[in-house]
């Protein structure tokens, strides 16, 4: 059995299959997702509460990653790609025809398995998200950068060379630095894509940390092929298995006491 | 015999070997064309011979061996073989280039080793560098002044005086050459201009009494002005005229050279290493700095230069939005289907197309067509004489510019696909469309790969000259396609180019023998001007690929 780490925030145990309005950052409902003739995603339903950490495990292809990118619809640029059933963002489906797609993903912003600064000094990283949208102020740009990094735990790292290359930082460093790109921009959900499957011991702690952080102001979905990584950082988890959404519940109930025989045999190290 | 094969160092020693005969080739050709090209500059020693005549007279001749070659005794004629003696079966003869191409009716001759009596390199002889006839090879006796003997080279100063005044007449030439060009033919531009706007006006129906008064008026101003200019012209072509040169030729006449029609006396016989190597570097900076004279076979090659910088640059500018555009289509908005497939085919199949092909081409639509069509919707106070409907250096770089797209479409699509989608998913989860990516973050991660293809591009627009011949090439341009006269820019005019330039030299030349050493010579030079251009772009290159190095990793 893995533990729950002790010192994460206890928070209040929600009752996930009804979660009010207000609770609610997002719902995935009933959802198919076909690649070609494969189906890769079958009737994934499930309520994401805000301002938490939602974590998806499971073993290689169960289609997590593919339900986190769906989420912002990056699977979009996946030409085969087909998806049936709804996501709703504020009782609205984002793959209805009048979504903006670009809008959407301001508002969802995602984070990937492998750092990917733009070749752009660091200062240039952070407001790339804000210069789409227009912002001059450079003033408002300053602050945007020192608020992000300091948000993605780098600022004392960074902040005298600002305008140095992002691929002169670590690994660890770009990473969080993609996350300070990420939030620079303010958005609602924070997609983390297995955010340390390319990092060291150290930085993953870094990151794991900042990620309890973030919660307070983002709502967190972090995948993840590590479920001690899930344990210590998520307050509720959704266990994936073959495309199908097995068990969904708190993190602790989940790795102590799970209801499904799979989730059970995955936890415990049986396969996957 | 067999292990040593299985060791793989045979192979090894024929890649190296492949390698070697390449290098030796591009290192040999360079060698070969540098040294012939760069030699033509050296001052070479001024020879004074006696030459036996088959009439069993002799005769002096003066000047510089430009080529030696053996030659069977068995293509001789008998009494030359008599006259000299000649037993061994081959015998070497010399090519002397003579000068004085107004006394002689060729400046170069072919002289046998065995029939010279004397050879002498006396250091009084000199070499006068004429604007007309060519060199003059003789001794300068004295210097005239309105007839009058001024200095005789039997004085103390006799080279400083003289070396003053051809200074003088030079700068005089100068002057007067400044003038011509520049004052004289702005005030020839502005009456040509006043002359198509009082066409217009006529065209438009706009020819007011008001309008031709003024007109006139503004032409008579010019004139006034011209006149003036006129004058001073004619009083610096007379000061020039003033001096001039006696100099006793290889037939022992004393000859007047006018020195308004000298650029240069060298004394090469006189002169030790350094002031060869002084004058070597001076004949090579006359070289790319001047003018060329006398049906392109003395002087220098400037226009040529400049035209082929100007219409790469220009071809540049066109191809390379271009093919940038064209291959973003192909490679990011285009469906991945057969029809796309096709299009990439024939797009690299384009760049097999004889380059000929695109010169006819270049000139039935881009001259004729839209050159033609532009005439009329602009320029119709000029026509019937064309405007843009004539070869030109828009149409040339136009035309090259076509030639050259299926490089820069091919080398730019390589780089668009070698980015990582990591990088554009990372721009498009911060809600970028896909074209702001497009534009922020992978046409600038692509640079390098569109440099490449520029580099292909330029190499091979800069080398080409069949297409030109039929767009905009000419053998003489009078003016450059950029002067001091708004517009600034003349692409419709015609310019000169290095490769045409070689090629008329070589093969449209009345004087072969002259005209070789400047075909290495605008050769060689073509070769640095291409390889100047392209370490300026792979120099740009890699000052992007350091910018942009995670693409490697």
């Amino acid at each position: 059995m893995i533990s729950v780490n002790p010192t994460k925030s206890t928070t209040d145990k929600l009752d996930l299959e009804n979660l009010s309005p207000e609770q609610t950052a997002l719902s995935i409902k009933n959802l198919d997702l076909f690649y070609g003739e494969d189906q890769a995603l079958y009737d994934v339903s499930m309520h994401v509460p805000k301002n938490r950490v939602t974590a998806f495990i499971g073993p290689s292809g169960c289609g997590k990653s593919t339900l986190l990118r769906c989420i912002n619809r990056m699977n979009d640029l996946v030409e085969i790609c087909k998806v049936q059933g709804d996501i709703e963002l504020h009782g609205k489906n984002i793959y209805d025809k009048d979504v903006d797609v670009a809008a959407l993903r301001r508002r969802i912003g995602m984070v990937f398995q492998r750092p990917n600064p733009f070749p752009k000094s660091i200062y240039e990283n952070v407001v790339y998200g804000l210069r789409l949208q227009g912002v001059k102020d450079r003033r408002v740009l300053d602050e945007a950068v020192e608020t992000s990094l300091r948000g993605a735990a780098l600022w004392d790292e960074v902040k005298d060379r600002l305008n140095a290359s992002a691929f002169s930082l670590s690994g660890g460093q770009q990473q969080r630095l993609v996350i300070a790109r990420s939030i620079a921009i303010e958005p609602e959900i924070l997609l983390l894509d297995e955010p340390t499957s390319a990092l060291d011991p150290i930085s993953t702690l870094t990151i794991e940390e900042l990620i309890t952080d973030l919660k307070k102001k983002f709502t967190v979905v972090i995948v993840t092929h590590n479920m001690q990584q899930a344990a210590r950082v998520s307050d509720q988890t959704a266990f994936l298995y073959m495309g199908k959404l097995i068990e969904y519940a708190d993190t602790d109930t989940l790795f102590t006491t799970p209801s499904e025989k799979q989730t059970e045999d995955y936890i415990t190290g049986r396969y996957g | 015999m067999k292990k040593w094969f299985n060791t793989g160092k045979p192979w090894i020693w024929l890649t190296a070997g492949s390698v070697s005969v390449s290098l030796i080739a591009v290192i040999g050709l360079v060698l070969m064309i540098g040294w012939r090209g760069l030699s033509f500059f050296w001052p070479s020693a001024i020879h004074q011979m006696t030459v036996q005549q088959v009439n069993g007279e002799t005769a002096e001749l003066i000047g510089e061996v430009y080529d030696s070659e053996s030659v069977p005794t068995t293509r001789l004629n008998a009494e030359t073989i008599k006259l000299g003696n000649i037993e061994s079966e081959m015998v070497t003869r010399y090519l002397m280039k003579i000068g004085n191409r107004e006394y002689v009716p060729l400046d170069f001759t072919w002289v046998l080793e065995s029939l010279i009596v004397e050879d002498k390199t006396p250091a009084d002889m000199a070499v006068i560098e004429r604007t007309k006839d060519g060199n003059f090879y003789g001794k300068i006796m004295a210097i005239t002044e309105k007839g009058e003997v001024i200095a005789r080279h039997t004085d103390d100063n006799f080279r400083q005086v003289m070396f003053d005044r051809v200074e003088r007449a030079v700068e005089l030439n100068d002057q007067a050459m400044d003038l011509q060009e520049g004052e004289i033919s702005a005030i020839n531009y502005q009456l040509s201009q006043l002359n198509l706007e009082r066409r217009r006006l006529e065209l438009e129906n706009a020819l007011t009494d008001e309008a031709v008064a003024d007109l006139q008026r503004q032409r008579e101003q010019l004139q006034a002005e011209y006149q003036v200019y006129e004058e001073q012209l004619f009083e610096l072509r007379e000061k020039a005229k003033k001096n001039s040169l006696l100099v006793r030729d290889f037939r022992g006449e004393e000859v007047t050279v006018p020195m308004y029609r000298v650029l240069d006396v060298n004394f090469p016989n006189d002169m030790g290493f350094f002031a060869k190597t002084g004058h070597f570097f001076q004949q090579i900076g006359k070289f790319v700095s001047e003018d060329p004279r006398e049906a392109n076979t003395e002087g220098g090659v400037f226009p040529a230069i400049f035209g082929t910088v100007f219409m790469v640059l220009l071809m540049s500018v066109i191809v390379t939005p271009f093919g940038v555009i064209a291959a973003v289509y192909l490679h990011e908005y285009a469906g991945k289907n057969s029809v796309t497939k096709l299009i990439r085919i024939a797009v690299i199949n384009l760049a097999g197309v004889p380059s000929i092909v695109y010169g006819v081409f270049g000139l039935g639509f881009f001259v004729y067509m839209v050159g033609g069509s532009l005439d009329q919707i602009f320029y119709p106070e000029a026509l019937p004489n064309p405007t843009f409907g004539t070869p030109g250096v828009l149409w040339s770089a136009v035309t090259l510019a076509i030639l050259t797209l299926p490089v820069v479409i091919v080398s730019t699509e390589e780089g668009l696909s070698r980015i990582p989608s990591s990088l554009r998913e990372g721009s498009l989860s911060l809600g970028a469309t896909k074209w702001e990516t497009i534009w922020r973050i992978i046409i600038p991660m692509a640079s390098p790969a569109i440099m490449t293809g520029l580099i292909l591009a330029v190499a091979r627009a800069a080398g080409e000259v069949a297409p030109l011949m039929l767009v905009g090439v000419v053998k003489a341009a009078p003016m450059l396609p950029v002067d001091g006269n708004f517009p600034y820019f003349h692409l419709d005019r015609k310019f000169m180019h290095l490769g045409f330039h070689i090629y008329d030299v070589g093969f449209q030349s009345p004087n072969v023998e002259a005209a070789r050493p400047l075909v290495y010579a605008t050769s060689f030079l073509l070769i640095t001007v291409i390889v100047g251009l392209n370490l300026t772009a792979i120099g740009v290159r890699n000052h992007l690929r350091e910018k942009y190095r995670s693409l490697e990793q």
